[in-house]
C-alpha cells in the first residue's frame, strides 16, 4: 500500500482548497465593491455627475469598502482564533473530558496510555495529555490544541470498551496524525475567517432590523448596502463552510494514511471504522457544542448532509487498501 | 600572485566542504546513537517486566518449569547482549546477537502463554493481565523505536556510502552501521479481557 503517495495526494488536494478560500474570501469584497459601485452610481443625481470614467468617479468609495470588508473579516477572525487557540487540554475539558493519570490502576485506560506512548514513538510526535469522555458511549476520538506542543487526545468509553488493542492504536495514530499535520491549527483558523464572513452578514441583518422610517436617498442606499451584506454574507458563508468540509475530509484521508504509516498494519484503522460503520450509536458524540471539534474527530461526531461533512463516508475503502476511491476524490 | 590566491581559495573551499561533510556524519552518528538510546530503554522494561511475569505464573503453572525457566535463561541472555549492544549500538555483531537474543526471548515467551490457555485462572488474574499488557506495550515500543533507529542508520549509512562522502569518511574511519532486526511479537495471542 502506497501510504506515503496517499498522504502526497491529500496534501496537494488540501492546499488546493486553500486557495480556493482565500479565492472565495476575495470574491466576497469584490461582490461588496460591485454593490457599493451599484448603489453610488444608481443613486447619484444625474444632474451632479461628476466627470471622469466610473472607477475615477468612486475610486475613494471602492477603496474604502475593501478595506473595511477586509477590516470586518480580519478583526473578527482574529478575534475568534484567540478565543478557539486554547490548549488542547482545555478544549477536552469543555468537552466534558476527564484526563487520564499517567498512573492509572484501571487496566482499559492503561491500555489507553500504553497504546498513546506507542504511537507518540512511532510518529516522533511528544506524547500529548490523554482524555476519556466517559460519558459518551459511541465509538468516537478527537485531537485538539493549538500546537504539537500543547495537543491533547481525548477517546470515548465506547471507544476504549469496544476496539480491540490494535484498532484503538490505529484510531490513536489517526489523531496522532492530525496533531502532527497541524489540522487543528488550520481549522481554528479556517473557522476563525468562516467567522469573519457570518459577521459581515450579521451587520448587513442589524442594519436591517434597527432601520427605521426615513424616505431619503441615503437610507435607500444604506437599505441596498444592508441588502447586500446580508446576502453576500451568507453566500459566502456557505460557499466557506463548502470548502471547509472539503478540506477537512482530505486531512482524514491525510490521516488515515498516516495512522498505516506510524502503525504499519492497516487494519488496525480499517477495523474501528468498520465497527462504527456496524455499531448502532456509530460515532455520534451527545455533546451538543461538537461542532467546534468535529473536524479533529475520528468519526462524523455531528451528522450532518453529505456536501457538509466533515468526514469522508467511508475511509475504509482506503484502509482497505483499496486507493481508487483516493484517486476519485 | 593571483593563481596563488585562487589556489588557497579552492583549498578554502574545499575544507569547508570537507568540514560540512563531516559533521553530518557525525550528527548521522549521533542521531542513530540516540535513537538506539530509546530502544535500550524499551528493552531494558522489557527485561524488567518478565521476571514478574514467571514470578506470577509460577503460582499457576507448576508443572511447566521447563518452559518457565527457558524464559528466565532467554532473559539473561538478552541482557547480556543488551549491555553489549549499548556500548556499541551499530556495530554488526553486537546487533546480531542483540537481535537473535530477543528473537529467543520472543521465542520461549511465545511457548509460555501458549501453555497459559490451559490455565484459566492465571489468564483471569489480574496482576497477569497487567503484566501482559504492559509486556505488549513495551514490544510495540521497541518495534516502532526500532523502525525509527533503522531510518537513522539509513540515512546515516547513505552519507557513509555514497560519493563523495565516502570519501571523508574513510578518511575519519566512519563505518556503516548495522540495522536492528526484531519479530514483532505483537501478534501473538494477548489474554483477550471481555467486557459487557
Amino acid at each position: 500500500m502506497d501510504f506515503f503517495g496517499a498522504q502526497e495526494h491529500a496534501r496537494r488536494q488540501s492546499r488546493r482548497l486553500l486557495w480556493l478560500f482565500a479565492l472565495a474570501v476575495l470574491a466576497i469584497v469584490g461582490a461588496m465593491d460591485l454593490v457599493v459601485l451599484g448603489v453610488l452610481e444608481l443613486g447619484a443625481d444625474p444632474r451632479h455627475v461628476a466627470s471622469g470614467g466610473l472607477l475615477d468617479r468612486n475610486g475613494p468609495a471602492l477603496v474604502a469598502t475593501t478595506l473595511l470588508t477586509l477590516a470586518v473579516i480580519g478583526f473578527a477572525s482574529v478575534f475568534k482564533i484567540a478565543r478557539l487557540r486554547a490548549g488542547g487540554a482545555a478544549v477536552a475539558r469543555e468537552l466534558g473530558a476527564t484526563l487520564v493519570p499517567t498512573d492509572t490502576r484501571d487496566p482499559l485506560l492503561r491500555r489507553l496510555r500504553n497504546v498513546v506512548e506507542e504511537v507518540a514513538i512511532a510518529s516522533g510526535v511528544p506524547v500529548p495529555q490523554v482524555f476519556v469522555l466517559e460519558d459518551e458511549e459511541g465509538i468516537n476520538a478527537f485531537a485538539a490544541g493549538y500546537a504539537p506542543g500543547d495537543a491533547a487526545v481525548a477517546v470515548t468509553r465506547g471507544a476504549l470498551e469496544r476496539l480491540s488493542r490494535d484498532e484503538l492504536q490505529g484510531v490513536i495514530a489517526h489523531e496522532f496524525s492530525h496533531v502532527l499535520n497541524g489540522d487543528m491549527r488550520l481549522n481554528i483558523r479556517l473557522m476563525g475567517v468562516l467567522f469573519g464572513i457570518l459577521v459581515l452578514a450579521i451587520v448587513g441583518r442589524e442594519v436591517l432590523l434597527r432601520m427605521r422610517g426615513g424616505n431619503n436617498r441615503n437610507a435607500v442606499a444604506i437599505l441596498l448596502i444592508a441588502v447586500g451584506l446580508l446576502v453576500i454574507g451568507y453566500a459566502g458563508l456557505f460557499c466557506g463552510r463548502l470548502i471547509k468540509a472539503g478540506v477537512s475530509r482530505q486531512r482524514e484521508y491525510l490521516a488515515d494514511a498516516a495512522a498505516v504509516q506510524f502503525t504499519r498494519q492497516p487494519e488496525g484503522i480499517a477495523g474501528a471504522l468498520k465497527k462504527i460503520a456496524a455499531s448502532q450509536g456509530g460515532s455520534k458524540l451527545t455533546q451538543h457544542d461538537a461542532e467546534e471539534i468535529s473536524h479533529m474527530l475520528f468519526g462524523d461526531g455531528v451528522g450532518y448532509s453529505a456536501l457538509f461533512a466533515t468526514h469522508p463516508p467511508s475511509s475504509i475503502a482506503f484502509a482497505g487498501s483499496n486507493q481508487a476511491s483516493i484517486q476519485t476524490n | 600572485m593571483l593563481s596563488l590566491l585562487v589556489l588557497l581559495g579552492v583549498l578554502i573551499g574545499v575544507g569547508l566542504w570537507a568540514v560540512g561533510i563531516y559533521n553530518g556524519l557525525v550528527a548521522g552518528r549521533n542521531a542513530y546513537k540516540n535513537a538506539f538510546a530509546q530502544i535500550d530503554v524499551q528493552l531494558t522494561r522489557r527485561h524488567d517486566l518478565i521476571p514478574n511475569l514467571v514470578e506470577v505464573a509460577k503460582g499457576y503453572m507448576k508443572h511447566e518449569r521447563e518452559a518457565l525457566e527457558a524464559v528466565i535463561r532467554a532473559r539473561s541472555q538478552a541482557v547480556t547482549a543488551q549491555d553489549a549492544a549499548k556500548a556499541n549500538p551499530g556495530d554488526p555483531a553486537t546487533m546480531a546477537a542483540l537481535s537473535g537474543a530477543e528473537n529467543q526471548l520472543t521465542a520461549t515467551l511465545g511457548r509460555l502463554f501458549a501453555l497459559s490457555e490451559a490455565y484459566p485462572d492465571l489468564k483471569a488474574n489480574q496482576n497477569m493481565m497487567q503484566l501482559s499488557e504492559e509486556l505488549t506495550s513495551t514490544e510495540n515500543k521497541v518495534a516502532f523505536a526500532r523502525q525509527a533507529y533503522n531510518d537513522a542508520v539509513m540515512a546515516f549509512n547513505n552519507r557513509v556510502q555514497m560519493f563523495p562522502g565516502n570519501i571523508v569518511a574513510g578518511m575519519f574511519n566512519f563505518v556503516a552501521a548495522a540495522l536492528l532486526e526484531i519479530d514483532n511479537p505483537a501478534k501473538r495471542e494477548a489474554p483477550q479481557v471481555k467486557f459487557g
